[in-house]
């Protein structure tokens, strides 16, 4: 009976139509809505490394002034001074650590194919490739003692080696490219990488941004005396003048991550932290009452307010206005479900029991709904495209994965079918007696 | 076939009772061409729907076919309904998006019969009415006649043990209305107890036997003279 039923359904769709597409329409609407919301919500607030993110650990410290400008209570700082990294990267309390900043120099391609450029990127350490799994489709990281020396050695992303050398990325390796009048080995090419949200350094890039194409040692950069491309506060003491004086400075402007083998060794580091901020008192530095902090992945992205109230809100506004939507819905279908009284009392006239009936109209209801869905599921890659457009290099940031198309048509098919529970209940009371002598 | 003893049906709200049928005694036997008359408002519709246990008497008893209805849930009564009761309605009662095959189908469906034996019956029923060519049709590209045929087509697909009629004439002109008449005629002289209502006297003197009731009571119960000669 069920195929008989949904072809039924199907051709119910002919039957009142103007009713028909308004239901069809409202539920689309209400769903489309719906779904580019809650994708949104989902890809901001999922889990971008699932399989670590309670063993990858952002520290922080306040290492600011206990002058006026100190209030009690308030949030230490999201980014360290490099003294701090120095100091966190020598002690190596971790399985692996790294610390990272904004660099935004010059590229001079080989050639005069390509014209120079500037090229964001990052300066980091050598553990960054391994603790955030960034896959190296050519070459590696570079090795720990060109880590420590900031050698002239660089990773790049597979666009910008494609852009610069117009070769594959194997045959990038051991190539050599300018950057800011100095000469740097290409030691490895990365593949596609997108973590989603972007969480590995929030300060100073966009969550939704893609990662950058250009990463160099960290030691390297802060030698050529790169400044950082990102937030920096310097809040937290005179600066002298120099780059030796902003190394030496209290300015934060470095984002470390740590990896721990273990989640449960969290306590423990925890414990370093609270030790190396007594010793640093002891130096003179960090003179406020010490307000150490230690968030993993989802945390810090919570955190840091990567999933926005606005967007928290936007989500509960789209869920309300599918409620209002099936509410339209139910008093549609109840006008459609009531055009057919007629049609119900001569089918249990001729022998449809109360739950034939029922089964018909729900199946009419969930037929509704999948017609709606579909047409939801269009509205909501639209909207999705919409959003996208207005994000900068990164198109395809706000993406449907196969579970989400199930959910959405799922959506579509219950909301049809709670908005049809009402009519067709009336449909089972219809008393074929009176609707036949009506006819 | 049929038989009703010291039947009643009343309806009541908050504040009237309606005295619809009051304790009629009916016996219908196989084969018979039962006519039922009576004014507008006198109750035979009621009786008709009791008949086609599309609604609850009140009191009394109702047997169809030698089952005892008294007790039967709604379901037993769909299925009752479905397996022993062909319907023909005044307004035809057509569904108007489905095509003549699959009208005559519905009652069919609700039987669970597989497909070709539906398909057997479906077309042999149309041929019988005499629209096995407009198979393919929709009720609305009919004639009032012709709806009326399908009607009866689809009431006897599932091989009734009795057929109820309820002003089975009453929205067609004369010439239509003598086809179909003749139809049920033939029908019933192949077997099939039919039980009628008709305002037509004409029509109820082509039946076996005539019961008339007036304001819940039957009054009269009379044998045609055209049946008696």
């Amino acid at each position: 009976m069920f195929r008989y039923y949904l072809v039924l359904g199907l051709k119910s769709l002919r039957r009142a139509p103007v009713i028909t597409a308004l239901i069809v329409l409202i539920l689309a609407v209400g769903i489309g809505a719906s779904m580019t919301s809650l994708t949104m919500f989902l890809v901001m607030s999922g889990d971008p490394i699932p399989h670590k993110s309670d063993r990858l650990l952002v520290p922080q410290f306040d290492n600011g002034l206990m002058d006026g400008s100190y209030t009690a209570g308030e949030e230490p700082e999201r980014q360290m001074t490099w003294t701090d990294v120095e100091n966190l990267l020598r002690d190596a309390k971790g399985l692996r650590q790294t610390a990272i900043y904004g660099i935004y120099p010059t590229l001079d391609p080989p050639g005069d194919t390509v014209q120079p450029f500037f090229e964001s990127g990052m300066a980091t350490t050598r553990d960054y490739f391994t603790m955030f799994d960034v896959p190296l489709i050519a070459g590696s990281a570079w090795t720990a003692e060109q880590d420590a020396r900031g050698a002239d050695v660089a990773v790049i992303g597979e666009a910008l080696a494609r852009r610069v050398f117009d070769t594959e990325p194997a045959a990038v390796i051991g190539q050599r490219l300018t950057i800011d009048d100095r000469a740097y080995t290409i030691v490895g090419v990365m593949g596609e990488w997108n973590p989603t949200p972007r969480f590995d350094r929030v300060n100073g890039s966009d969550a939704t941004g893609r990662p950058e194409q250009l990463w160099l040692p960290i030691r390297n950069a802060t030698s050529r005396e790169w400044r950082n491309n990102g937030w920096t506060n310097c809040s937290g003491g005179e600066v002298g003048p120099g780059y030796a004086n902003f190394l030496k400075s209290e300015c934060t402007w470095l984002q470390y991550w740590v990896e721990l083998e273990r989640a449960d060794q969290r306590d423990a580091y925890r414990d370093y932290l609270k030790a190396y901020v007594a010793e640093q008192k002891q130096l003179g530095r960090m003179q406020r009452p010490e307000n150490n902090r230690l968030h993993d992945v989802r945390e810090w992205l919570d955190y840091t307010g990567v999933v926005s109230n606005d967007t928290r809100m936007a989500t509960w506004m789209a869920c309300g206005f599918l409620l209002v939507c099936l509410v339209n819905v139910v008093t549609l279908m109840l006008a459609k479900f009531t055009a057919r009284a007629g049609e119900i009392g001569v089918r249990r006239a001729l022998g449809a029991t109360r739950a034939e009936v029922l089964q018909q109209s729900l199946i009419e209801a969930g037929v509704l709904g999948v017609v709606g869905a579909l047409l939801g599921l269009g509205l909501t890659v639209l909207g999705l495209e919409l959003i996208n457009g207005r994000l900068t290099g990164a198109e395809d940031f706000y993406v449907m994965d196969p579970a989400l198309i199930g959910a959405t048509l799922l959506l579509g098919v219950t909301a049809a079918l709670v908005a049809g529970l009402l009519p067709t209940w009336q449909a089972c009371q219809v008393r074929p007696a009176i609707q036949l002598k009506s006819q | 076939m049929l038989t009703m003893t010291r039947l009643s049906k009343v309806y009541r709200t908050h504040l009237i009772e309606t005295h619809a049928l009051r304790g009629i005694d009916i016996h219908v036997r196989e084969g018979e061409f039962v006519a039922v008359t009576g004014p507008s408002g006198s109750g035979k519709t009621t009786f008709l729907n009791i008949a086609g246990l599309l609604e609850e008497f009140t009191g009394g008893e109702f047997r169809l076919d030698g089952v005892d209805v008294r007790g039967l849930d709604d379901n037993q009564r769909s299925r009752l309904r479905n397996q022993k009761l062909g319907f023909i309605f005044q307004g035809f009662n057509l569904i108007p998006d489905l095509n003549l095959f699959d009208n005559v189908d519905v009652p069919l469906r609700y039987r669970g019969l597989p497909a070709a034996e539906r398909k057997r019956r479906i077309e042999g029923a149309l041929a019988k009415v005499g629209l096995a060519s407009r198979i393919k049709h929709y009720p609305a590209e009919l004639s009032g006649g012709q709806q009326q045929r399908v009607a009866i087509a689809r009431a006897l697909a599932g091989e009734p043990r009795l057929l109820l009629a309820d002003e089975p004439t009453g929205n067609l002109d004369s010439q239509m209305a003598r086809g179909v008449m003749e139809l049920l005629e033939q029908i019933n002289a192949e077997g099939t107890t039919i039980v009628m209502v008709t305002h037509d006297p004409e029509l109820a003197a082509r039946a076996h036997r005539n019961i008339h009731i007036v304001d819940g009571q039957i009054v009269d119960v009379v044998k045609p003279l055209a049946q008696a000669a």
